[in-house]
């Protein structure tokens, strides 16, 4: 079920209104949530529900397991055993595809590769966010984060809660099991906020992503050779803005949803082409996978006390599986690997403690063209992110260098693409001002204003709703 | 009004009381059109019948009207590229459809209005069983007599998303270069023509074209075409002997309107699919596409399956490419192409095209020679 529908749209109303009349009663109240979540998912193939509820209720009984444990060493073999089942999971299902071609490919070197059928299994939706909820739930019970024992039902509810459970934000078991231990409370919904963030997040996918993916960025991206120079960067600066406004705007739907029904979901994205270096990049785009991946795998690794070199091998390391979660290709490692490097060069620059590069670093000046060039090595990135192949990706690069007027720089086009980079740039203050001014306003007509600002999006996105981005991963 | 952060459940239930009216009104009609395009049952017929009372409840209020209006300054003001919203979104009765035209007994490119209840040149449904059990494997592409010296041969690559994931890729990248060749987009996702009420090519198609006159059309559509669908208020289920004869007579309709200027048509059959399930309905598809295009001397049906398939024709999802790298052939969801995939067929197209620059040639040549070098591939052509 995708967000922009009239099916999400009466699914949604229906659960609001069973849910908030069910608020006196917790345990009924998320039985309910659990099963209209099952409905949620079930609704693209019900097949896979089962998967769902069978990788929720394992990482359930590991995590009891982990709590009743008495000795670390004990803990520690049930968090390998949970890690290594909710890993093999999500890599039977999102890399044996990759695996075969590359055996394929290798196998070719030697001789002529089996002309057995081989088969990959079709990828579940959302398959990487639920195992990532999964591993929280057990790494936060190992790391005594639950002071309760995990109850079978909020942990079930944790893993497959519907606003988040398609493409996150992936949240942390130990600040959403807590919300779940308690009664919503019934006058405290920040129903304007929630309603301004799904306005928001829908105007930036239906309108903004879908009409820079169909008038822009597809046409490029799929035959780069029909493009010159113009088009190309038009395209690629278009990506930034499409994959910005597609995933942050999934994120301010799934967040309003939840406001609405009274759970708070972390930030996800903050302004991240506003950073100046690829740090503060990763802590404003997609937060809570990049946060995920520190937690769980940078600093275990060793994070950034131990030496340079083996900083450097972490930092690699992590960017380099975090492509990999993106998506089973080598263009994924590519992203991975660009952005470690960006990460290595960026701490081998902050390192120089060299007067005038120290003072240089300081100004503002220095900020903007910081920024500017951290745009464009992020705009490098998402080319491979993009593109379907190298092959793609470097006649696209390649005709870079090819002169040619620009043909798709419609006015809708450019106007999206403004809105899609510099809307980033917008005071925090201004939506805050909307939000008190909402507040002003009667609820009936609170709700009437969020109706017409439907129909206006509606009316200017894009025939046709194309998914999310990160549905695919 | 003080402004406060939080509201109450009775403040929230009247933000979803204004909410639920205002949407009511300003987009009764677009509820009904959503109904209407909800996949043949019980829960469409409840959801059209609702939403067509409230449609003809709130028509005098005129927002329908005013919404065309938007609709049609936005496309008038650039915004969208969809000159269907010309006319605000709505269908256009006035123009044929796939459910009301038939071909005409003297040609099969002329297209007549059907009189209400004929079916005149439609397959009957005794003929039904007529359609061939299966379709030929060898089907060669004849290239095209050569364009004329200094005319660019336009080219349609219409279809649903067999087209537009992977196949129209492959073409476009092959001829983006060639002076010969002008393509035009003429595909949409999500679509076929078992729902004309969701997205009609008889209407379509002419739009998406516009002034253009292609000389050679490219077809891969149908693989969303596996479903009931209404005709006449009567339920056609997926299969049956008048779901047949509508399906056929709509691809007829839809294949005479294609080659209507005398344009060639060229209609990629749709590959093995990974569902053994999927795979039977696949094959009734086909074999009245085939059905339909063999009686037409201007369209030729193309099954790809010797190139897409395994030495058996079946499903096969990696192989090896003509230039040695192994790939994955087909998308994630055992139905579409993948980029690899469409360009094991993409040589044939361009050879069928026979509008080659001296680089299509030289890379034509090339991959040619690769493909016949696979025995599954090129020997069974």
């Amino acid at each position: 079920m995708l967000f922009p529908t009239v099916e999400f749209a009466l699914f949604f109303v229906v659960v609001l209104i069973v849910a908030w009349s069910l608020h006196r009663f917790n345990g009924a109240h998320k039985i309910f949530l659990l099963l209209a979540s099952y409905v949620f998912y079930g609704f693209w193939d019900w097949s896979y529900v089962p998967l769902l509820f069978g990788l929720s209720i394992f990482s359930v009984l590991i995590a009891r397991q982990i709590q009743a444990s008495q000795t670390k060493k004990l803990q520690t073999f049930w968090l390998a055993v949970g890690v290594t089942v909710c890993l093999s999971t999500l890599g039977y299902y999102k890399y044996t595809g990759f695996l075969f071609t590359s055996v394929l490919e290798l196998w070719r070197h030697f001789g002529r590769p089996p002309a057995a059928h081989l088969l990959s299994p079709l990828l579940p939706l959302g398959v990487s966010f639920f195992t990532f909820h999964a591993i929280s739930l057990m790494m936060d019970a190992y790391r005594g984060k639950l002071r309760q024992t995990v109850g079978v039902l909020d942990a079930l509810l944790y893993v497959a809660f519907f606003p988040q459970l398609i493409a996150g934000p992936i949240l942390r078991a130990s600040s959403f099991l807590p919300q779940l231990a308690v009664r919503r409370n019934p006058s405290a919904i920040r129903v304007n906020r929630a309603l301004l963030l799904i306005v928001s997040g829908l105007f930036k996918k239906v309108v903004i992503s879908n009409l820079l993916a169909t008038r822009l960025v597809e046409q490029v991206f799929a035959a780069p050779q029909a493009f010159h120079r113009t088009d190309i960067v038009l395209a690629v600066y278009g990506y930034a803005a499409q994959i910005y406004c597609d995933f942050s705007g999934y994120t301010d739907i799934a967040i309003g949803c939840a406001m609405l029904l009274g759970y708070q979901f972390p930030r996800n994205f903050n302004a991240p082409y506003t950073a100046a270096n690829p740090q503060e990049f990763w802590r404003r785009w997609h937060i809570s996978l990049s946060s995920w991946l520190r937690d769980y795998l940078y600093i275990p690794l060793g994070g950034s006390r131990c030496s340079a070199r083996r900083v450097c091998v972490n930092l690699m390391i992590t960017m380099l599986l975090g492509g990999l979660w993106h998506g089973a290709a080598w263009t994924f490692v590519t992203w991975g690997a660009l952005h470690g490097l960006y990460l290595v060069i960026h701490r081998g620059w902050t390192a120089v403690a060299w007067p005038p590069v120290v003072r240089l670093r300081k100004t503002a000046a220095w900020r903007w063209v910081s920024c500017i060039l951290l745009f464009h090595a992020v705009c490098l990135g998402w080319v491979f992110f993009r593109a379907p192949s190298f092959g793609i990706a470097f006649a696209l690069l390649q005709q870079l260098a090819s002169p040619g007027a620009a043909t798709l720089a419609t006015f809708p086009v450019l106007l999206a693409l403004l809105a899609g980079l510099f809307g980033q740039f917008q005071p925090l203050r201004w939506r805050r001002a909307a939000e008190c001014e909402a507040s002003r306003w009667p609820a009936l007509v609170s709700g009437a204003a969020f109706a017409v600002a439907i129909f206006t999006i509606e009316l200017l996105g894009p025939s046709g709703v194309a998914p999310f981005i990160y549905f695919r991963f | 009004m003080k402004p406060t952060r939080f509201s109450s459940l009775s403040q929230l239930t009247l933000v979803l009381s204004g909410f639920a009216a205002a949407v009511l009104l300003l987009e009764s009609q677009g509820l009904a059109i959503w109904a209407e395009r909800l996949e043949v049952g019980h829960g469409r017929a409840a959801a059209v019948w609702t939403t067509s009372v409230m449609e003809r409840t709130l028509a005098p209020l005129g927002i329908d009207e005013f919404r065309g209006e938007l609709l049609a300054d936005l496309y008038r003001l650039g915004w969208t590229d969809d000159p269907a919203l010309l006319n605000g979104g709505m269908r256009d009765e006035s123009r044929p459809n796939t459910s009301t035209v038939v071909l005409r007994p003297s040609g099969p490119g002329a297209i007549v209005r059907r009189q209400a209840g004929s079916r005149s040149q439609a397959l009957s449904h005794g003929s039904v069983d007529r359609l061939a059990a299966s379709v030929p494997t060898l089907t060669p592409l004849q290239p095209l007599p050569a364009a004329a010296d200094g005319h660019a041969r336009v080219v349609a690559l219409v279809g649903d998303s067999m087209m537009a994931v992977g196949l129209s890729d492959g073409l476009i990248q092959q001829t983006a270069s060639n002076p010969n060749v002008r393509v035009l987009k003429a595909f949409r996702s999500g679509t076929g023509l078992a729902r004309p009420d969701v997205f009609d090519w008889m209407q379509e198609y002419p739009a998406m074209i516009g002034n253009a006159h292609p000389d050679a059309v490219i077809v891969a559509m149908g693989a969303n075409d596996a479903q009931g669908f209404v005709e006449d208020g009567k339920v056609l289920p997926y299969g049956s002997p008048e779901w047949i004869g509508a399906y056929w007579q709509r691809t007829a309709a839809f294949l005479g309107l294609l080659t209507d200027n005398g344009a060639r048509v060229v209609w990629v059959g749709l590959p093995p699919m990974r569902s053994g399930k999927f795979n039977e309905k696949i094959a009734e598809i086909n074999r009245i596409a085939y059905d339909v295009v063999s009686r037409n001397p201007q369209a030729t049906w193309w099954n790809p399956q010797s190139l897409i398939g395994d030495q058996s024709g079946q499903y096969r999802e990696f192989g090896i490419m003509p230039d040695g790298q192994a790939a994955r052939l087909r998308a994630a969801d055992g139905i579409h192409l993948s980029d690899p995939g469409a360009m094991l067929l993409v040589p044939s197209l361009l050879q069928w095209l026979n509008a080659p620059s001296q680089v299509v040639t030289a890379q034509l040549s090339r991959a040619h020679t690769n493909t016949i070098k696979q025995p599954n591939a090129a020997s069974r052509r």
